[in-house]
């Protein structure tokens, strides 16, 4: 036989006859491959680039690259390390029978070598294939019609290739390494050297519990989204901290308590499963955390993406309560009369009427809530918005005359009287009294504000206040003048307008509308007190693209994520399995039936494959609160659509999750009942 | 009434490719009286551990009947089998077969916990049996921390502590030094001073000496047996040692 042969034939052979772990690992590849050539073939897409709202996805999809390249780079070497763990003993054998670890280090290279290109050719083929379909999905998201021109795109594949070969010198350096740390005895007998127990580091697992306890209590405390955002990071670090903890020593702790109740432990049925659930958790405690980690994240994703294209339409409409929206920082008539005008004059020159005009005045402020007192001072809200227990809401005052108007009401108030309309919020008092100012009697509440209806105001908790006049509100905010500190805030003009035509003629109309605004800007000069412009026309498309591409990279991820979850569950089952056929021949042995055993094995395999999902299942119910209301940062306020696809992906998670313990627990009982 | 009566046990495995028939047990006759210290001798491969697992009721015989104490053990129902097993049969294995992911006290306990005892019995029978054992000491140590007769120790405990009605060694010394094995065999001795009826297959020549009686195996049959009578270990050991010299070449006894 040719020597030069030999090497390749002996990888071709371990790949064989490892076919049950190196199948997974090479579909796993290939499946990588694939999902970074498509992403990257659409960020160099030319067609989606010049779709309205291409490049901001493509800005997103090209972050979305890199994630996949370090997801990839992690997850491969991990699955690696479980393969070289297997295939220790074989090199063991080789070692003894003469090779030395030059020659084992070679049939590594081969089979590394032979196990990318079949991944690569399998990965790119099918990512061309399938690019297609990804760039007509995403051209639909966006809006825009399809083209049927099907190509390759070298860049792509080259990218694909440099990155992935990099990566793969990578885990063959890691495996050369650990084949060389080892000496063959030790090659021979690493799958069953004997195990140290599991110690119980109970200082560990209270700790976890506490600051899972913490994480929880601010998932769900925090109201206010601008804080919860910072909050909700912070929640993330924790829970992951927590969740490694509790997995790695909280259940070996939880086995240990458990052992040492010696009624509850020496009893058939607790006996074994408690005792080797120790060693299980010892052993899987940190891949199950990730897991349960890597879970959450998709459940968490996908939701929120899902949940963020299906509202679009809703929160665009939030966002932009009209088509076209003026909010002039002043309220003086010889302000707002010219931005008026310029608008106006637009209207008039295409011919368009404005529809469900919406014009009021409004007076801004954020203000702290003690009882029914309020406090504005910038520098105090500050200090208290630092603290656990606080109150903080964005009050708009508005005169009865205003509020008469638009809500077809006749209020009339006193001097001292106030209307009080809440949002996100309750205020359950007769008196409202203003720190250092005055006391106002509420005289009664107030349903509904059509102003209520934008995002700014159903992000936070908010409180509408009506008064007699504006002169009040003049009083009032000279009185908040008065009060030293770096943030004032001024009376507003707001001026927004629907347009019956189509949205180009919308878009036109809105920049037409900026330029002339920009006009009175440069003839204003010092005197110019600002104007916040909305034309959502103009904005339609970056919205879609954004939120199209979120969904788009949610989709993604999900799916690469479901998949890793997936592949590390299958390994573990697998080593398990080898692991535990020794064992279930001396259980026979002495006496315990193959139902007993078989009962015995289930239950631990049950509890180490769903607790990651349970555990999952209750971090989503906490974050749910907090993550609701970072949507609603996003303008996103249906609460009740998101309660619905999250417990959707829950259900299809836990269907895909259970199908893949079924497939797996299969394989497993074949490893434990084959006799040698 | 003997405790153990093996009457034409009969084996044969069907070789997986071809029709060919592989005959491990032929004609297997003999019995044990209660309290005998029996050993079974023969070469590897000459169906020893096969008759252990038919007496194990681990594996069925193609023909023949083992009755243990007038139970007969192919009419145990497959279910069975395994509270069958822990009732009434002890096993020593020359692999010591513990489990790692238990103590020395908890692969003691295995065989009580599978028949329900409760708590404060077990620890009743666990100490007497520990001292017996010379293990006293270890009880709260994990198998790998331990030396392989102090493992086989513990694998003995594990086998008597339910007082079976046969003890069942197969091998026993087979993974042990000179010493851990004289060790071994002295508690194997006192056992069965003390009533304890022992069936051990090995081919340690030393180990047999240590019988009452030693029946030898050779192509599905037994062929010769040698009863200790009134002689000391070394003698029987020559004796033994005689007959295997004989039986290896090929001469009749």
């Amino acid at each position: 036989m040719n020597a030069m042969l030999l090497y390749p034939r002996l990888a071709v052979n371990g790949i064989n006859k490892n076919r049950r772990i190196y199948l997974p690992y090479i579909l796993t590849c290939s499946g990588m491959i694939m999902m970074y050539y498509i992403t990257s073939f659409l960020t160099v897409s030319r067609f989606v680039r010049e779709m309205k709202g291409g490049e901001i996805m493509q800005q997103l999809l090209f972050m979305g690259c890199g994630v996949m390249i370090v997801f990839s780079a992690v997850f491969l070497f991990y699955t690696n390390s479980f393969i070289i763990r297997r295939r220790k003993t074989e090199f063991g054998l080789y070692n003894i029978l003469g090779m030395d670890k030059r020659n084992i280090s070679r049939i590594l290279l081969w089979e590394n070598l032979m196990i990318f290109v079949i991944s690569m050719v399998v990965g790119i083929s099918c990512g061309i294939l399938f690019s297609k379909l990804a760039e007509l999905v995403l051209t639909k998201m966006l809006g825009g019609g399809a083209s049927y021109a099907f190509n390759a795109e070298p860049k792509s594949i080259l990218h694909a290739l440099v990155y992935y070969a990099v990566i793969f010198l990578l885990i063959l350096i890691n495996s050369l390494r650990q084949i060389h740390l080892a000496n063959p005895i030790e090659l021979m007998k690493s799958e069953n050297s004997g195990e140290k127990p599991p110690k119980a580091n109970y200082v560990l697992a209270v700790m976890g519990a506490l600051i899972l306890a913490a994480a929880y209590f601010m998932a769900v405390y925090i109201k206010e989204p601008l804080s919860a955002l910072m909050a909700f990071f912070v929640a993330v670090i924790m829970v992951i901290g927590a969740t490694y903890l509790l997995f790695i020593s909280g259940s070996v702790a939880v086995c240990r308590v458990l052992q040492k109740n010696k009624r509850y432990y020496y009893r058939t049925n607790h006996f074994i499963s408690v005792s080797q659930m120790a060693y299980r958790m010892k052993r899987n405690g940190a891949g199950l955390a990730s897991i349960c980690i890597l879970s959450t994240m998709v459940l968490v994703t996908l939701s929120s993406t899902i949940c963020l294209f299906i509202g679009e339409e809703d929160m665009l409409r939030n966002r932009y309560p009209r088509n076209i929206i003026i909010d002039t920082y002043s309220a003086e008539e010889a302000v707002t009369s010219l931005i008026h005008k310029a608008a106006d004059d637009v209207l008039e020159k295409y011919g368009e009427t404005p529809e469900n005009v919406l014009h009021y005045s409004y007076y801004n402020i954020t203000a702290a809530f003690e009882g029914n007192k309020v406090i504005c001072d910038a520098e105090k809200v500050k200090e208290i918005s630092n603290t656990v227990n606080y109150d903080i809401r964005q009050m708009f005052f508005v005169s009865i005359s205003d509020y008469n108007r638009l809500m077809d009401k006749a209020e009339v108030l006193s001097e001292d009287e106030v209307i009080i309309c809440t949002v996100n919020g309750d205020f359950g008092f007769d008196t409202i009294a203003f720190d250092g100012y005055k006391t106002f009697s509420v005289k009664s509440k107030a349903e509904d504000f059509v102003g209520s209806a934008s995002a700014m105001v159903n992000a936070v908790e908010s409180v509408y206040i009506f008064v007699k006049d504006e002169a009040v509100i003049a009083e009032l905010s000279e009185q908040q003048l008065g009060i030293p500190g770096e943030y004032h805030s001024r009376m507003h003009d707001y001026y927004g307008f629907d347009l019956d035509c189509d949205e180009d003629r919308q878009a036109e109309i809105g920049s037409e509308i900026l330029e002339k605004i920009m006009a009175v800007k440069s003839e204003q000069g010092e005197n110019w007190k600002g104007v916040s412009f909305d034309c959502a026309a103009n904005d339609r498309a970056e919205f879609y693209a954004l939120y199209g591409g979120l969904f788009f990279l949610g989709i993604l991820f999900g799916t690469v994520f479901i998949a890793a979850a997936v592949l590390i569950m299958y390994y573990k089952q697998i080593s398990e399995g080898f692991e535990d056929k020794a064992k279930f021949g001396i259980l026979q042995k002495v006496g315990m039936t193959k139902g007993e055993i078989r009962k015995s094995i289930n239950s631990q395999v049950l509890t180490v494959f769903f607790a990651p999902l349970a555990a999952a299942g209750v971090h989503m119910a906490f974050a749910f609160g907090i993550v609701s209301r970072l949507l609603m940062l996003f303008g996103l306020t249906d609460t009740g659509l998101f309660a619905a696809v999250t417990l959707c992906c829950f259900l299809m998670f836990g269907a895909v999750y259970t199908a893949v313990y079924l497939i797996t627990s299969g394989s497993y009982y074949k490893i434990v009942s084959s006799r040698e | 009434m003997p405790i153990l009566e093996v009457t034409n046990v009969k084996k044969t495995y069907t070789a997986r490719i071809g029709a060919a028939k592989v005959e491990a047990l032929k004609n297997v006759t003999f019995t044990a009286e209660k309290g005998e210290y029996i050993a079974i001798m023969g070469e590897s491969g000459l169906g020893k551990t096969t008759l252990l697992n038919i007496l194990a009721a681990l594996d069925k015989p193609t023909g023949g009947r083992v009755l243990l104490d007038g139970a007969e053990l192919s009419k145990v129902k497959e279910k069975e089998t395994a509270k069958f097993r822990r009732d009434n049969l002890g096993f020593v294995f020359q692999e010591f077969n513990l489990l790692d992911t238990f103590t020395v006290r908890d692969n003691i306990l295995l065989p009580l916990v599978l028949m329900g005892m409760s708590y404060p019995e077990m620890e009743k029978k666990l100490l007497p049996a520990a001292e017996k054992l010379g293990i006293s000491e270890l009880l709260d140590k994990y198998p790998y921390e331990i030396s392989g007769g102090q493992k086989q120790r513990t694998a003995a405990a594990r086998a008597m502590i339910t007082e079976p009605k046969l003890l069942l060694a197969d091998e026993p010394t087979g993974a042990l030094d000179s010493k851990a094995s004289d060790e071994l065999l002295a508690i194997f001795s006192k056992l069965n001073a003390e009533g304890q009826t022992i069936l051990m297959v090995t081919h340690s020549v030393k180990a047999a000496s240590h019988a009452n009686r030693v029946l030898f195996i050779k192509d599905g049959e037994v062929f010769h047996q040698i009863y200790r009578g009134g002689c000391g270990n070394e003698e029987l050991y020559k004796k033994i040692s005689d007959t295997l010299t004989l039986i290896a070449s090929g001469g009749a006894v």
